[in-house]
């Protein structure tokens, strides 16, 4: 079925994306292994955690074929977690 | 609107499941979004402790959660659309295979805690910790909830007599939700650093 | 229709005006009156609670769990006078639950499921004010009572006092599933779904509250930020919606055993002038 191919390669998608994040793990490290705090790797790893969000709303809960207002709605939602965890990561870093 | 249609599949655009549902969904993930944005904003006040309590965690451990979670999300999303087409024993078969998915995720996380806990990383042990089990664990009481869900799908699918394609897609609309909150919570608190 | 409606043809429309005629023909005449009166009742009760908790008392939001001996001691040195007369309304006041309690179990009654639901739902809640509640509020009289008490006492007396309102959300969370399961099944659509899930949603930031029975300070502490402060949000809007929703059920009700009617959007409110 042609609808069973796209959902799987929407599957792939976001296994890919999730193993990205083992490169970025890897890459974070200092030599020595142990982990670094970084003001990059954060705001980045949230930003791939939502697209995946995205995906998952647009292809697995099919709010693609939904009515325009849902589509809005959740690509909305999407910005709003996005500003309010990036918000409080920076605020949090500001007044540390 | 009607452009859309032409350009888009044959089928009418409709909400997927019950709009109730997606209310559900959108309020709930504001609350989680609420408690994921204390954390970060504790995380980034004290980035020592949290990194260092953090380095306990298995990476690859999530990184399989992750992935076992996303296919079932995968395997409830093939349901639907079977049972869209009529197609109900692949739909029930997927529906199963979603049960068993959740179970894998269910089996590794409660082994992960077990292994934290021995550690001496208990709830209260440090402030990192706490939001480690108190997110996990509000995820995992919205996986349980879940199994209640697919009970629901598959009562539904079995017989002709209801077969209720609206309230399928409910089902399914609420099991993507556990899914994609347990994205958010991988990436906070395995993978952000 | 049910014979409890009078006949149309010996009542008219209720006056359109004065006030106070109009109230007495719904007072004589209205066969809704117990449901109006339970649900002004309803609204009646969170306002004076919220009123005597926040304002008067001043225990809502709750103090630190962290605090000291002399802190404590301090806080209700503060509230000597507060304390008791707030309480003072919400123990006249405290019989009312049970009116709110009677509604919504009302509301489960007119639904096409087991009386059942009602019925649990009746008895939980009503247990439910005792630590919900009741606790709460002799704990923090006795409290003010004698400020020249043992600083341990006074000290036993507030840990007690808010570990017991902030923390037994057992009751609240299994009504509030009661509640939710009997919107899902019901058939006759008094409630719409999404009230159904939202209990579900007041239900799971309930669960979370339990942690702070562990943590003294924190966001999970009795007046952390996730245990009480977004728990009070969700409470708010989720005690929004239920009041009214009720309104709503009570505008539409038809004491038949079917489906309710939805309100159509021109027909005039019964309650407005004719």
């Amino acid at each position: 079925m042609r609808f069973n191919k796209r959902l799987l390669v929407v599957w792939v998608i976001l296994a890919s994306l999730t193993l990205a994040y083992l490169w970025i793990d890897h890459t974070g490290a200092d030599s020595s292994g142990a982990l670094r705090s970084s003001a990059l790797i954060t705001p980045g790893v949230i930003v791939i955690a939502l697209v995946k969000v995205r995906i998952i709303f647009r292809e697995f809960m099919e709010v693609r074929q939904a009515p325009v207002l849902l589509c809005r709605l959740t690509d909305a939602w999407v910005v709003l977690i996005g500003v309010v965890l990036l918000s409080c990561y920076f605020i949090g870093v500001a007044i540390r | 609107m009607t452009s859309d249609l032409a350009e888009t599949t044959k089928r009418v655009r409709s909400v997927p499941g019950q709009p109730d549902m997606w209310a559900f969904v959108l309020f709930e993930t504001l609350v989680f979004t609420a408690y994921f944005g204390f954390y970060l904003f504790y995380r980034a006040r004290s980035p020592e402790l949290f990194l260092h309590a953090q380095a306990q965690l298995d990476l690859r451990i999530g990184v399989l959660n992750t992935l076992v979670l996303v296919l079932s999300s995968w395997s409830v999303a093939r349901c639907v659309q079977s049972a869209r087409a009529g197609a109900y024993g692949p739909a029930l078969r997927d529906a199963s295979l979603t049960a068993l998915f959740a179970v894998v995720f269910l089996c590794v996380k409660v082994s992960e805690w077990v292994r934290l806990s021995s550690e001496g990383n208990g709830f209260d042990s440090n402030d990192f910790f706490t939001y480690y089990y108190f997110l996990t664990g509000i995820h995992f009481v919205h996986l349980l909830i879940g199994f209640v869900v697919l009970g629901v799908v598959v009562y539904q699918l079995r017989s002709p007599a209801r077969r209720d394609q609206q309230l399928v897609e409910t089902c399914a609309t609420y099991w993507h939700t556990v899914d994609f909150l347990w994205v958010l919570i991988f990436a906070l608190l395995y993978v952000v650093r | 229709m049910s014979a409890v409606i009078t006949p149309a043809a010996s009542v008219a429309a209720p006056p359109s005006r004065p006030l106070y005629r109009r109230i007495a023909w719904h007072w004589r005449h209205d066969p809704k009156r117990e449901l109006w009166l339970a649900w002004w009742m309803l609204v009646v009760f969170y306002s004076l609670f919220w009123l005597m908790f926040f304002v008067i008392t001043r225990v809502q939001p709750p103090p630190q769990p962290a605090a000291d001996l002399a802190a404590q001691v301090h806080y209700f040195r503060v509230r000597h006078l507060g304390i008791p007369v707030g309480f003072a309304v919400i123990f006249c006041i405290g019989g009312m639950i049970a009116t709110n309690n009677a509604l919504i179990a009302y509301s489960m009654r007119r639904m096409s499921v087991s009386p059942a639901f009602a019925y649990s739902y009746l008895i939980m809640y009503s247990l439910s004010a005792i630590p919900g509640l009741l606790l709460l509020c002799i704990a923090l009289i006795v409290g003010t009572l004698r400020p020249e008490r043992d600083p341990e006492a006074i000290s036993w007396l507030y840990d007690f006092a808010f570990l017991s309102f902030d923390g037994t959300m057992g009751v609240f969370l299994i009504g509030s599933l009661i509640w939710m399961l009997a919107i899902l099944l019901d058939k006759n659509r008094v409630f719409p779904k999404w009230f159904g899930y939202l209990n579900l949603c007041n239900g799971l930031t309930e669960v979370v509250v339990a942690p702070c029975w562990i943590f003294r300070r924190g966001v999970l502490a009795w007046n952390g930020q996730i245990a009480w402060w977004l728990d009070m949000v969700v409470f708010g809007v989720y005690t929004g919606a239920f009041i009214y929703l009720l309104r709503s059920m009570i505008l539409r009700e038809d004491f038949g055993t079917g489906p309710l009617p939805e309100l159509k959007p021109g027909r005039p409110d019964p309650k407005a002038a004719a």
